[in-house]
């Protein structure tokens, strides 16, 4: 097939996948603003806002942000020098291959009036830019394999990209490489630029041979010293010109042992072809399936990144919030960073939720924000990974895509409270640092009612049980201390929270040396179900006044603990 | 000496001050204070939800310090007393120590026990002691009226955390005393800020901490000291969260005792951080200031007394 065809083929659907990625982001959101908002409305928004920025003195800034955040890419530099490696030969090779290479006849031709890729430096250059992409990827293979228990995850997706690129490279080294030791090839040069006597051919392809690779019927290593001599002096005459030494060509040089056993096996002109092929159906297939992979970042983080040197993390107006929050998500390249050094990594480990690694939340909060989301199990893991957070900012801090994680996280946990299902870890410390920034105030709490109100629902209040009590069987707590309460109550009258109350009994509940007492009676999930757990400020007051060494507070987080469970045994079942 | 620095998960994206206070003051006594990067939460905010989760994240912080070899110098209360349940927990349960073994043996780390746990004020007041502290004082303090807050969980279960009395602490007053601070008796010194509640039962949370502005008003604060972070946010960031018609009594500005004690050491009050402070004006660190007099009054005073 014609390979204009091909390149139409692939170059039309990756410019479809680029608008339906572009669309994404003026079309989608995590959480709809109370507002709504348009289509129209978010891309006239930004639209003004680059358009504003462009002719302000902030152009500076994005000056700035080209050459600091994505050519020298200091974002990644700073973190992890390995990871900057990594990315720089990679990004460096490519692009120097892409503009030097694949786009020859557009650049190259134009702007270099002796170009030839036969000629040095290009033929030089070529095989080291793809041996840097090669190293690039190899380091690249290396911390995704070393990092794997540092709870880095590596989807098929991303094995896929660093393939890709990796196939892209060898089959143009395998393919110079069989062009190197291809005969028909050199019979064709020959035919195409030289006009030889019978002697001088010979010479020529004894030199060929012994120095330029070439893999003859005729002429077999070694070729004596007078031919190549002479050889020499015909290559000099007549083809070096336009044509440098085959060595200075060093990967594919190296690489033509392999290319040529190959060629020997299927004939010289269709290994040829079939490595053409290879290079030129796997470059095509990289340009169609770009958009649709992690490696449309090369097209949003540098938007993320300008956008954050910008305006650093602080929230535009609704609609651009929206749209950023949308860029930032297609701007992640799964590289698992923000995980390797989350704050939450441990708590991974004790709930083996995917969805606490930052990076794991990402990839699905795209399929949330397009809506695919609908299991309600999914939902509740995501929402569970959204909220064991501590908020410590570190993967904002440390994403090389500069994606206002943090932002994200917040609004997609607002998001998915309000679709009403309980998320027992509100009551938690992690809410601290959400009541500290205030954002969100009503839909905190009208989240938090959805699990006051289960909470009502699965355990009775003392009012509602009829008297009198009986005396059961303790069951086996992890704390036995209450066993030595005998109701002095020291501990409530020294707690500050009874204190705060007019009506403690009615406000509370149970009392702290009631709660003991009701575990005495062996009647815990009266001891779970009491206001009192919740409201304790955890001060340890009771604990450490009690003459009988009761551990009240660590009793209260253990009722606390078996209190969840429960309402989520109840949940799911 | 050298320490790793564990700031928690709070401090370093909302206290920066604190640190680089602590770390400015410790420069002073050539302590070192080694970034740990790996280090993550203390597990603190995950105790009302499942102890086990709890426990886990703080031996992981504490095998990572054993690795380099380091003892843990901690500034913030909360995670202080989470690492200390911890190496307490682990003493006395084998099988849990296995366990939480079992799943750091993944990444190579183990937990032993050896890596010590030692609040910032421990290692001011024990290590580094008040007569070395005394001797690199440029300036000290005269009549600086202000409250301490301890924060409950340096103080309580006092066989967890190992501190100090938890009824009557000393290490807190002898270094206050050491800057020439006034502490004033008052009666939240030694109870809640509320921050374990906020975010749960924002009201009642806000009503532990508006006892505490006013008790320390009253008691004739001009600052008040909170040693935890999260006491901190209460008082610096909770505090000026209270719309204006709630709080019937005017701010109450927040200094920190690195801040306190960096003054009267000669270092600069920016590097000091005073001014993010967000509960501080201008203003107020120049009545600081003005109190500020030299270090050597106190011994003058003394011998007078002794001659009379």
């Amino acid at each position: 097939m014609n390979i204009n065809i091909l390149l139409g083929l692939a170059g039309t659907i990756c410019l479809i996948g680029l608008f339906f990625r572009l669309s994404i982001w003026f079309s989608q959101e995590l959480h709809p603003p109370a507002s709504p908002v348009t289509i129209g409305q978010r891309i006239f928004d930004s639209m003004q806002s680059v358009l504003r920025t462009i002719f302000s003195s902030k152009i500076l800034l994005i000056v700035k942000s080209l050459f600091v955040d994505l050519l020298f890419q200091k974002r990644i530099f700073d973190k992890s020098y390995l990871r900057w490696i990594a990315h720089s030969l990679i990004f460096f090779g490519f692009i120097m291959l892409l503009l030097m290479h694949a786009m020859d006849s557009i650049i190259m031709d134009r702007f270099f009036l002796d170009y030839q890729s036969t000629l040095n430096p290009y033929l030089f250059l070529r095989n080291l830019f793809g041996v840097l992409v090669l190293a690039g990827v190899a380091v690249a293979v290396f911390r995704r394999v070393s990092l794997r228990s540092q709870r880095l995850k590596t989807y098929p997706s991303d094995w896929a990209a660093l393939i890709f690129i990796a196939v892209i490279i060898l089959s143009g080294m395998m393919l110079e490489g069989a062009k190197i030791s291809s005969y028909t090839t050199y019979q064709n040069m020959v035919e195409e630029y030289g006009s030889f006597d019978e002697q001088e051919a010979d010479a020529l392809e004894a030199f060929w041979v012994q120095k330029n690779g070439l893999v003859s019927p005729d002429f077999k290593k070694p070729q004596p010293e007078e031919r190549v001599a002479y050889g020499m002096e015909v290559n000099g005459d007549s083809c070096m010109e336009c044509h440098a030494a085959n060595s200075s060509a060093f990967a594919s040089f190296a690489a033509k042992n392999v290319a040529q056993s190959i060629s020997a096996a299927v004939g010289d002109s269709q290994a040829l072809t079939m490595f053409w092929y290879l290079h030129i159906l796997a470059c095509l297939s990289f340009l169609a399936w770009l958009p649709f992979s992690k490696m449309f970042h090369i097209i949003a983080a540098p938007i993320s990144l300008i956008i954050k040197g910008i305006s650093g993390d602080k929230s535009g107006e609704t609609a651009t919030l929206l749209t950023n929050q949308m860029i930032g998500l297609s701007a992640c390249t799964h590289c698992g960073s923000c995980s390797i050094e989350c704050s939450s990594n441990m708590f991974f480990e004790s709930f083996q939720n995917d969805f606490i690694l930052p990076s794991e939340k990402v990839q699905f909060l795209k399929e949330y924000a397009a809506g695919r989301v609908t299991d309600k199990a999914d939902l509740k893991r995501l929402q569970q990974g959204l909220y064991v957070c501590t908020s410590c900012d570190r993967c904002t801090d440390i994403c090389p895509s500069g994606i206002n994680l943090k932002e994200i996280f917040v609004t997609a946990r607002y998001s998915l409270l309000d679709r009403g299902i309980p998320e027992v870890s509100m009551l938690s410390h992690f809410s601290f640092p959400l009541a500290l920034a205030q954002s969100f105030a009503g839909d905190h709490l009208k989240a938090l009612k959805t699990v006051t109100n289960l909470f009502r629902k699965t355990f009775k209040q003392l009012s509602e049980i009829t008297l009198p009590m009986t005396l059961s069987k303790s069951r086996n707590e992890k704390n036995s201390s209450f066993k030595s309460c005998f109701s002095c109550q020291r501990c409530t009258n020294i707690c500050p929270v009874v204190r705060s109350f007019e009506n403690p009994v009615e406000s509370l509940g149970l009392l702290p040396h009631q709660i003991m007492f009701s575990l005495g009676l062996g009647n815990t999930d009266l001891a779970m179900g009491s206001k009192m757990i919740w409201n304790c400020s955890t001060c340890y007051l009771c604990q450490e006044h009690c003459p009988n060494g009761v551990e009240l507070c660590d009793i209260f987080y253990s009722l606390k603990n078996d209190a969840l469970n429960k309402i989520e045994a109840g949940v799911s079942s | 000496m050298k320490y790793a620095f564990f700031q928690g998960c709070n401090i370093p994206i909302r206290i920066e001050q604190y640190a680089s206070a602590t770390r400015a003051v410790f420069n002073k006594f050539d302590v070192q204070l080694q970034v740990i990067p790996e280090f993550n939460c203390c597990g603190y905010p995950i105790r009302n939800v499942d102890e086990k989760a709890y426990i886990l994240p703080s031996v992981r912080n504490m095998a990572i310090a054993e690795k380099e070899g380091l003892d843990l110098l901690v500034i913030c209360n909360c995670c202080f007393a989470s690492l200390q349940k911890a190496r307490n927990v682990l003493s006395n349960d084998s099988r849990l120590k296995d366990e939480l073994n079992s799943i750091l043996a993944k990444e190579g780390l183990q937990y032993k026990g050896k890596a010590r746990v030692k609040h910032y004020l421990t290692v001011l007041h024990d290590d580094i002691g008040t007569d070395k502290i005394k001797s690199k004082l440029v300036k000290k303090f005269k009549d600086l009226k202000l409250s301490i807050i301890h924060g409950c969980h340096v103080l309580r279960p006092r066989e967890i955390t190992q501190f100090d009395d938890s009824f009557v602490p000393a290490i807190t007053e002898s270094l206050m005393e050491t800057a020439g601070v006034t502490s004033l008796d008052w009666q939240g010194k030694l109870e809640c800020c509320g921050a374990a509640l906020a975010g749960i039962n924002d009201e009642l949370s806000q009503r532990l901490l508006k006892e505490k502005i006013t008790g320390a008003l009253n008691a004739g604060a001009e600052f008040i000291t909170p040693i935890c972070s999260y006491c901190h946010l209460q008082f610096d960031t909770t505090q000026k969260n209270i719309p204006q018609a709630d709080r019937d009594t005017e701010l109450l500005p927040v200094l920190l005792y690195p801040q306190l004690l960096g003054l009267c050491l000669g270092i600069d009050e920016t590097e000091l951080g005073i001014i993010q402070n967000s509960t501080i004006e201008a203003d107020d660190i120049e009545r600081l200031k003005s109190l500020l007099g030299p270090p050597v009054e106190e011994k003058k005073k003394r011998r007078k007394k002794v001659a009379a």
